[in-house]
C-alpha cells in the first residue's frame, strides 16, 4: 500500500476557518507560488531587469550533441530552477501536511525526468514521430505505473492538481484581462449548453438504468462539469456511498485518459484551428490536468503540421477559458442545487446535509482568482507600451519566461498523471454505470464539436490569431 | 435520524466515524489523485463515514454522532 506521508497530530486543525482554508488548501498556495513569480517578473521589469536567467528552458535543437551543449552551458541555471522551485513546492507541501524533504526527495526525480521531456518536446523531429512532451509524458507515467510500479519514495512528489494549478495560475500572465472580459462569456454560454446537456443526458440515462441517484449525478457531474473534482465535490454534497464516489472517479479517469489522446488526434484529422480544437477539448475533456495535455499536445502541431491553423498557445488558451471559466468555476452552484435536491426530493440515506449559499464559496476553485490577478497584473504592466514595445519588450521580458516556467509546472503534472494512474487499483465499475457515463461523453464530444466548429467557430479562430 | 441542524459539536466534523485527512482520502478513494486531489478546495472538508460508508460534508449530521478523540486536518 502506498504510504502515507502526511502528518496529522499536533498541528491537526479543525478546518472552516478562513487560516485553515489559505494555509491546508493547495488551491491557494498555487496561487501564492504563481502570482509571486508574476509580481517578481513584474518588479524585475520594472526595474530593467527579468527573470530570464532563472526561468531557463531546452531550445530547438537537431543532433543530442546540441542538447547536452546546452545542458553543460546552463548548467548552474537548471540547478537554479531546481531548488527554487523545489523550495516553492517543498514549503507548500509542508503547510498541507506533507513530509517536505520527502517530498523534495521525489520532485528532484520529477524535475529531472521532465527536463529529459521538456527536451524532447524542442527536437526538431519531434513533430514528425508525434513526440508531443505531453502525450509521450502521460504514455511514460502509464507505462511505469502500470508495469514496474512506481517506488514509494517517489509518491510525494506525484502532486497532479498542485502542479496544473500552479501552471493555470501562470497562464494569466499570457492571456491579457481584455480578452479575458471578450471570450469568457462566450465560454460561459458554450459551456453551459454542453454542462447541462451532458448532464441532463448522464443523469437521466443513469436513472433509466435503475443506478441510484446519487451516483447518477455523480456520473453527471463528472462528465458535464469538472471531472474528478465535480465528483467529490457532489459526492460530499450529497451524501453518495463511498463506492459510488469510487466508481464516478474510475470512469472519469478512464475517460479522460482516452480522451487526452483521442481529441488531438481527432482535430488533427479534422484539420482544426489551434483556437477552436482547444474550445473543443475545453468543453469534452473532463479535467483540468487531462484537457491541458492535449490542448499543450495539439498546441505542439501549429507551425509543424501542416494545415494547422493558428498559435501554439492558443489551444491551451482556448481550452482555459473554456473549461475553468466556462465549466470549473460553476461547481459550487451545481453541489448546492444538487444538495437541495437530495435532501428535499430523494430517498434519506439516515446522514443530513445543511448546506447554505456559502456552499458555492466554499467549494469555489479558488486557483481562478490567481489565475484572473496574474491576468490583471501584467495587463496593467503592459498600460502604457505601445503594440511595438509590448511584443519587443514586455513579452521577451516578462511573458515569455513566465510561460517557461508554466511549461515546466504543467509538464511536472503530466508526468504525475501517468505515474498516478493505476488500472489495477481502479474499482470495478459495472455496465450500467459505464453504458450511462458513456453516453454522455458521446453526446459531450458531438456537441461540444458543432459548438466549437460550426456555431462558435469564428470567434474560437480570432481567438488563435 | 436525525432531524434539523446540527450544532457544530455534533456535525460530522466532530465524529469519531468521521475520516477526513486529505492523505487518507486519496488511499481510501483510487484514483483521487490522479486527476485531482484530496487537497483542492472544492472537496470543502468532505470526508467519509466509516459508520454509513458514505462520503459526506463535514456540517452534515445523523443520529449516530460519537465525540471523536482527536480533530483531523482538513
Amino acid at each position: 500500500m502506498t504510504e502515507i506521508a502526511e502528518r496529522s497530530g499536533p498541528r491537526a486543525v479543525s478546518g472552516g476557518s478562513l487560516w485553515s482554508e489559505v494555509i491546508r488548501k493547495e488551491d491557494w498556495w498555487a496561487i501564492w507560488i504563481g502570482l509571486g513569480l508574476v509580481v517578481v517578473a513584474v518588479a524585475l521589469f520594472s526595474g530593467g531587469q527579468n527573470i530570464k536567467w532563472i526561468a531557463i528552458a531546452p531550445q530547438k535543437w537537431s543532433h543530442a550533441g546540441e542538447l547536452v551543449g546546452q545542458l553543460q552551458a546552463h548548467g548552474l541555471q537548471y540547478l537554479a530552477l531546481l531548488a527554487l522551485w523545489s523550495v516553492l513546492f517543498g514549503i507548500a507541501a509542508g503547510a498541507l501536511g506533507l513530509r517536505p524533504m520527502r517530498f523534495v526527495s521525489a520532485f528532484v526525480v520529477i524535475f529531472l525526468v521532465a527536463l529529459g521531456l521538456y527536451g524532447l518536446g524542442v527536437w526538431d523531429q519531434a513533430s514528425r514521430y508525434s513526440l508531443e512532451p505531453p502525450l509521450v509524458a502521460l504514455a511514460l507515467g502509464l507505462l511505469i505505473s502500470n508495469t514496474v510500479g512506481v517506488p514509494g519514495w517517489l509518491e510525494p512528489g506525484l502532486r497532479v492538481e498542485f502542479y496544473i494549478k500552479t501552471g493555470i495560475v501562470l497562464l494569466g500572465a499570457s492571456l491579457p484581462l481584455t480578452l479575458i472580459a471578450w471570450a469568457g462569456p462566450v465560454a460561459i454560454v458554450q459551456a453551459a449548453i454542453v454542462s447541462l446537456v451532458t448532464f441532463g443526458v448522464i443523469y437521466l440515462a443513469a436513472v433509466r438504468l435503475g443506478l441510484d441517484r446519487r451516483l447518477a449525478a455523480l456520473l453527471g457531474t463528472g462528465g458535464a462539469v469538472c471531472g474528478v473534482s465535480g465528483a467529490i465535490a457532489v459526492g460530499g454534497a450529497v451524501g453518495a456511498r463511498r463506492e459510488h464516489v469510487s466508481i464516478a472517479i474510475s470512469l472519469v479517469v478512464l475517460w479522460a485518459i482516452v480522451m487526452i489522446f483521442v481529441l488531438p488526434l481527432l482535430s488533427r484529422a479534422l484539420g482544426l484551428s489551434t483556437g477552436v480544437a482547444g474550445a473543443w477539448i475545453g468543453t469534452s475533456e473532463f479535467a483540468d490536468a487531462a484537457g491541458l495535455a492535449a490542448a499543450q499536445a495539439y498546441g505542439g502541431f501549429a507551425g509543424t503540421v501542416p494545415g494547422i491553423h493558428g498559435t501554439a498557445d492558443a489551444a491551451v488558451s482556448a481550452f482555459t477559458l473554456m473549461k475553468v471559466i466556462g465549466r470549473d468555476i460553476w461547481i459550487g452552484v451545481w453541489a448546492l442545487v444538487l444538495s437541495i435536491v437530495a435532501t428535499t426530493r430523494w430517498e434519506s440515506t439516515g446522514v443530513r446535509n445543511h448546506a447554505g449559499i456559502g456552499e458555492i464559496w466554499r467549494r469555489f476553485p479558488k486557483f481562478v482568482l490567481g489565475f484572473l490577478a496574474a491576468s490583471a497584473i501584467v495587463t496593467w504592466a503592459a498600460q502604457g507600451h505601445s503594440y511595438a514595445e509590448y511584443k519587443h519588450s514586455v513579452i521577451p521580458g516578462v511573458v515569455a519566461p513566465l510561460q517557461a516556467l508554466r511549461t515546466w509546472a504543467f509538464t511536472f503534472a503530466f508526468l504525475s498523471i501517468g505515474l498516478t494512474t493505476r488500472v489495477r487499483q481502479l474499482v470495478s465499475i459495472g455496465a450500467r454505470p459505464f453504458y450511462a457515463f458513456t453516453l454522455g461523453v458521446a453526446v459531450n464530444v458531438v456537441l461540444g464539436y458543432v459548438l466549437s466548429t460550426q456555431v462558435f467557430d469564428g470567434f474560437w479562430t480570432r481567438l488563435g490569431q | 435520524m436525525a432531524s434539523g441542524r446540527a450544532s457544530g459539536s455534533e456535525s460530522c466534523a466532530g465524529c469519531a466515524h468521521f475520516r477526513r485527512a486529505a492523505g487518507e482520502l486519496e488511499l481510501m478513494l483510487p484514483g483521487l489523485r490522479s486527476l485531482s486531489s484530496a487537497f483542492a478546495s472544492v472537496r470543502s472538508g468532505d470526508g467519509l463515514c466509516a459508520r454509513h460508508d458514505r462520503y459526506v460534508a463535514a456540517s452534515s449530521a445523523c443520529a449516530e454522532f460519537r465525540v471523536g478523540t482527536t480533530l483531523q486536518p482538513a
